[in-house]
């Protein structure tokens, strides 16, 4: 071998190496969206499935590699017709037989306690181009619309009736459980166990149009007593303003049209077109995942939304002063 | 090929007889994957217009019952048409394998394993079919 060669050599194996690190630089990761990280009962249960999984395929790498290893390097000359014969019987038809077999059964098993009737809220999920309607049903019949959150209380199952305005998406919050479809003109339903209050972050997992990418949200476990609270919170209506800018920002949405397609209750505004805004300032974060919600981040937004999400259905608002925007802006922030 | 096909003198009949064999052996060995269909879609379908609106008829405990006593015999149909082709390959008797030759007693012999093979097949993925029927006992 040449100098050259070893180094080259030398090089792969370095970048080999560094390839092996990765895992644990995502792992670093906060976590908010990851399977891996378990909300509760249900992605615990698909954690499991991943590892046991994982350890299967590394096991079988192993063992395959080992033979080739083994019938090019070891013992390269021709086997008999019988051990051959055992060979296909035994490696090729009765351990992937049973393996699938087993891992059918299994994986069935897992099935009903991922299926498992709900026993808390039922909340409706609506996917938009490209954002989250949510409707709660409380205990009474009426309904709380929000929108782009979820908030979940600890310990019980929630039940989702997953619904989509125009095409396929998913609904999909890795950290807490599965995911699953919404079809347009068909309610799915999926119910979540969440455990450990926090917030985690969903994503639209199923390919939508230009927006896709930026269709997100954030879902905050809570405990039981602080979710009743917030969702006595999010049924009243809208908070006045309290500052005299807020006020100015109050009738421009209004004059600029705004209400058509926003609804703040409390207001003239009662458009369904997008979504609803009655406690936007109160969220974690704003058009679903995309920004903060900072008054800054409401100035970009309104703006200019379709610098954030390419395609958004609302239209820019450019011909406003900044301090119009600012208005408009500090008038959001502060519906909580 | 051996010389000798060329060789030899055709029976009169010959051809026909050939043929009409074949031709048997081909519908026979298409059986077991024919039941592996059929066991596919009745199942699937049973299952998904009982879940969908008639799950008020009948328990699910009787169409799962109902199903698997299909299954039972879908799996000995198969079994049975498995040991035939089994048999027709006759891999004990003649000590050969893949019957490279291409002369009737050959092929019947191939279509014997290929069918044997096919049923093998038809059979596992009948068992694979029907664990769900099995493990879930519920609509959801
Ligand atoms: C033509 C209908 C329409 C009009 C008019 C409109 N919007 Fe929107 N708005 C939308 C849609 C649709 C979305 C969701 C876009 C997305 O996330 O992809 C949205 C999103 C928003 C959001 C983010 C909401 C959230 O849940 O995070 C805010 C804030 C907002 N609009 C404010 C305004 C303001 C202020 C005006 C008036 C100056 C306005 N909108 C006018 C349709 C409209
Ligand atoms: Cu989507």
């Amino acid at each position: 071998m040449t100098r050259n060669t070893r180094a080259r050599h030398v090089r792969f194996l370095r970048s080999g190496w560094l390839l092996l690190l990765v895992p644990f630089l995502l792992a670093g990761c906060d976590g908010r969206q990851s399977v891996l990280v378990d909300g509760g009962a249900d992605a615990r249960i698909l954690t499991d499935l991943f590892w046991v999984m994982l350890t299967g395929a590394v096991v079988l790498w192993i063992g395959m590699n080992g033979l080739f290893y083994w019938a090019t390097r070891r013992s390269p000359a021709p086997h008999s017709q019988r051990m051959a014969n055992w060979l296909v019987i035994l490696g090729g038809i009765l351990f992937p037989t049973l393996t699938l077999g087993a891992l059918l059964v299994y994986g069935l098993t897992l099935m009903p306690d991922l299926r498992a009737t709900g026993d808390g809220p039922v909340i409706r999920v609506t996917g938009e181009q490209w954002w989250w309607r949510v409707d709660y049903t409380r205990d009474d019949g009426s309904i709380v619309t929000t929108a782009n959150e979820i908030r979940l209380p600890a310990g019980v199952r929630s039940t989702f009736l997953l619904d989509s305005k125009k095409v396929i998406h998913s609904f999909w919050v890795p950290s807490l459980g599965g995911k699953m479809d919404m079809f347009p003109g068909r309610v799915t339903e999926m119910t979540l166990g969440p455990e450990r209050p926090g917030i985690y972050r969903g994503q639209c997992a199923e390919f939508c149009g230009e927006s896709h990418a930026w269709m997100a949200f954030e879902a905050e476990v809570m405990a039981p007593e602080a979710f009743e609270a917030w969702l006595d919170a999010e049924a009243a209506p809208a908070v006045a303003p309290t500052s005299a800018e807020a006020g100015r920002g109050a009738a421009l949405f209004l004059s600029q049209g705004c209400g058509a397609c926003h609804a703040v209750r409390g207001t003239p505004a009662t458009g369904r077109v997008g979504p609803d805004l009655t406690h936007v300032g109160s969220r974690h974060s704003l058009a679903a995942g995309r920004l903060g919600t900072s008054v800054e981040d409401f100035a970009k937004w309104v703006a200019n939304p379709g610098a954030w999400k390419p395609g958004a259905e609302m239209p820019a608002y450019d011909h406003l002063t900044d301090a119009q925007i600012g208005a408009i802006a500090a008038y959001l922030e502060g519906l909580e | 090929m051996r010389d000798s096909d060329h060789d030899r003198q055709p029976h009169p009949r010959g051809d026909a007889h050939e043929f009409a064999e074949e031709r048997e052996s081909l519908w026979r060995i298409t059986l077991a994957p024919t039941i592996w269909a059929f066991h596919f879609v009745i199942s699937y379908a049973a299952v998904s217009v009982y879940c969908f609106r008639y799950d008020h008829l009948a328990a699910m405990g009787t169409l799962r019952a109902a199903l698997i006593a299909m299954t039972a015999l879908m799996l000995a149909a198969i079994a049975w048409i498995g040991w035939r082709a089994f048999q027709r390959w006759d891999v004990r008797g003649t000590g050969e394998f893949s019957n490279p030759e291409g002369n009737a007693e050959d092929r019947h012999q191939f279509l014997g394993h290929a069918g044997f093979l096919l049923a093998l097949i038809s059979f596992i993925g009948v068992v694979y079919d029907t664990l769900p029927l099995i493990v879930l006992a519920s609509c959801r």
